[in-house]
């Protein structure tokens, strides 16, 4: 049954991926992190009920304060870009 | 007191789900973030609060209920920002002249007054 919500889970952090790398702006980049992250405190939780340790909890708390740091972090960035950056394309 | 956990934690993983969706089939960064922060701050309560249920102790439910605080009072934040971004950028490639220095300043003039 966990191993299930885990496969779910999993398939949704991989459709974050594939928007972080093809997401055309950086916006886009920024809203796949946040869904990542959301998605690895669900891991947590998931491994907290499997595990049956409080512990990952915790662990759990930390990440969703990195995610925000981090969010806030890269919007930033974001807007302080001058008018004319581009896009450096692979 | 496990059903309602698991039920929690059925309903929390689906719309974690749907928001992963989202991604892909709203257009643009403005809508996908629209997608992506609520969607995902309701999965991850749930989520977090069907675990507290199934493990079922006060050390598990203080826990969760700080997590639910913490995605609670970060997450709008971070929509926000996320959101003016978004906005900047569609801006700056439209070739908009609402650029960063215009914008810087009249942040500093709200500030001001």
């Amino acid at each position: 049954m966990i191993s299930l919500l885990v496969l779910v889970i999993l398939g949704c952090a991989a459709l974050g991926v594939l928007r972080f790398v093809r997401g055309p702006s950086a916006a886009d980049r920024i809203v796949a992190l946040d869904i990542l992250f959301s998605a690895a405190v669900g891991l947590c939780a998931l491994a907290a009920l499997s595990s049956g340790r409080v512990l990952f909890l915790d662990i759990a708390i930390g990440v969703v304060l990195v995610g925000f740091v981090a969010t806030l972090a890269w919007t930033r960035l974001v807007e302080m870009r001058g008018p004319n950056h581009r896009e450096s394309k692979p | 007191m496990t059903a309602i956990g698991f039920l929690l934690l059925g309903v929390g993983v689906m719309v974690l789900l749907l928001a992963g969706t989202g991604l892909f089939v709203l257009r643009d960064a403005l809508s996908r973030q629209h997608a992506a922060t609520k969607a995902g701050s309701l999965g991850t309560v749930l989520i977090v609060l069907g675990t507290a249920f199934i493990g079922g102790g006060w050390e598990w439910f203080w826990r969760a209920l700080l997590i639910t605080l913490l995605v609670w009072l970060t997450m709008p934040i971070a929509s926000h920002v996320l959101a003016r971004a978004a906005v900047r950028e569609q801006d700056r490639e439209k070739g908009d002249p609402h650029d960063f220095q215009k914008a810087r300043a009249y942040d500093s003039e709200a500030k001001e007054s």
